[in-house]
């Protein structure tokens, strides 16, 4: 099989990898938010809840989790559901990344000195206010930098989709190595991650420099 | 009177850190609150403000009762909504300034008069302006507060406090977190609103500020006022032990 050819037979690959990532970020940076603020809830049974989702999540294996989403609705619930390999991989993907941003929300919520709610208090601001126009803006800025390390984990977490033989840039380079007995798709799909993590990374930078303003 | 605080009582955990405390602060007069550390009377500003609540007592602005004491002995509170009202008559200036780092100074002035009281924000930044000009850094405008030294920081707080136009302006140790030099800029300009007859409480460790500038002073120890008045009896004729001892350590 030609270079040229391998690269074109990929591309799908790489696009449907760029889309899982995609997704799972416009699902857990905001799921991750709520999740955060349950976990501050003045209700101890909603607390407790979170905590077990969190610890659980964080103390297994992601792949473990995808087959479970994948496989679980029929072992456990003999439900029969069709296609239902992607939106299983997403909600795995999700559910897993918002349990870990919802910790470095958290952290960053918590660091926030408790004198600048105590101004909004006296000034008059709402609850909702007060988190949206002043913790909330602060917190951003002093999470960004491990939101960019768990974003780059993710690039590359995309690739644990092949456990559900979904045919991303990862799945599709072990097929075509094994069929062809080339090397030439592990490199592509190395460099493809690579290239994907710089961005990442330079656009992150971006992000930090921009705000940069004030300390 | 603008103020009225009656019997109030505060504790944490098994700390009594306010033991039946009256006071009141009438239209235009300059308090100040002065004892050791752990007396009360930062707590008793935070009480006044709405930082704290209190377990028993009454708290009354304009006349109006924000809360008070019901027939179990607790303290009880106005709604959410009527507390906002409250909360509008009064301003309150941190320790440690408590500026917003993401906002400009401008921005700092405004956000809350346009936000919280929906003013006009042409009006707002009129205002604003003013009152930077008052504090002498109508220049620092567009400056962040990380920009800005201490002394600076905590005027653009009084500023932002009074941009509210409150009925009455609460000062938490206002020059404690600020190096010599730097105090006196604050206390001239709390000095200045005190000849414009701005109703002010202070809690602070500045004595001969105090002294010139209050109508009255409180000093307090171990939760309770031992002893208030004039400034100039309480300071050069105290009457009780306590106040001569705790006045004597400034005189070092």
């Amino acid at each position: 099989m030609e270079f040229s050819t391998m690269l074109s037979t990929m591309a799908p690959g790489m696009l449907r990898s760029v889309g899982i990532f995609t997704l799972t970020l416009l699902g857990a940076l905001p799921l991750g938010m709520i999740v955060a603020l349950l976990k501050k809830s003045r209700f101890v049974v909603v607390r407790a809840i979170i905590g077990a989702y969190i610890s659980i999540i964080r103390g297994t294996p992601l792949m473990l989790q995808l087959l479970v989403w994948y496989f679980g609705p029929f072992y456990l619930f003999q439900m029969n559901i069709g296609d239902w390999r992607f939106p299983a991989l997403i909600l795995g993907f999700v559910v897993n990344y918002a349990a870990y941003f919802a910790e470095i929300y958290r952290g960053g919520i918590e660091s926030i000195p408790v004198g600048q709610y105590e101004a909004a208090e006296v000034l008059g601001y709402s609850r909702a206010q007060t988190f949206m126009r002043i913790i909330l803006p602060q917190v951003i800025k002093r999470i960004l930098p491990a939101i960019t390390n768990e974003v780059i984990t993710l690039v590359k977490d995309t690739s644990l989709a092949f456990t559900l033989a979904y045919s991303e840039i990862f799945s599709l380079a072990k097929q075509i190595s094994a069929s062809q007995t080339s090397f030439t798709p592990f490199v592509i799909a190395g460099v493809f991650y690579f290239v994907a993590n710089y961005v990442v990374a330079f656009v992150m930078s971006r992000i930090e420099k921009a705000l940069d303003y004030y300390k | 009177m603008i103020l009225e605080m009656n019997n109030i009582r505060k504790h944490f955990d098994d700390m009594e850190v306010l033991k039946d405390i009256s006071f009141s602060v009438d239209s235009g007069e300059v308090v100040s609150i002065i004892g050791p550390s752990g007396s009360g009377k930062s707590t008793l500003l935070r009480c006044a403000t709405f930082l704290e609540t209190i377990d028993g007592g009454e708290i009354k602005y304009m006349g109006k009762t924000a809360a008070h004491t019901n027939d179990s002995g607790n303290a009880v509170y106005v709604s959410q909504q009527e507390l906002h009202v409250f909360r509008n008559y009064c301003g309150l200036v941190f320790q440690h300034f408590n500026l917003c780092p993401h906002y400009s100074v401008l921005k700092n002035l405004i956000d809350a008069p346009v936000h919280v009281q929906h003013r006009s924000k042409d009006e707002a930044i009129d205002t604003a302006m003013e009152l930077l000009q008052k504090m002498g850094i109508a220049d620092r405008a567009d400056a962040y507060p990380y920009q800005l030294s201490g002394g600076q920081q905590q005027r653009v707080a009084i500023a932002r406090a009074l941009a509210m136009k409150p009925d009455i302006l609460f000062f938490d140790e206002p020059t404690s977190a600020l190096d010599p030099e730097l105090t006196g800029e604050v206390l001239k300009v709390i000095r200045q609103l005190a000849e414009e007859k701005m109703t002010m409480v202070v809690v602070t460790h500045e004595m001969p500020f105090a002294k010139a500038v209050s109508n009255r002073v409180l000093f307090m120890d171990g939760g309770v006022v031992v002893e208030q008045g004039d400034p100039h009896d309480v300071f050069d004729n105290p009457q009780e032990e306590r106040t001569k001892q705790f006045l004597r350590v400034f005189e070092r």
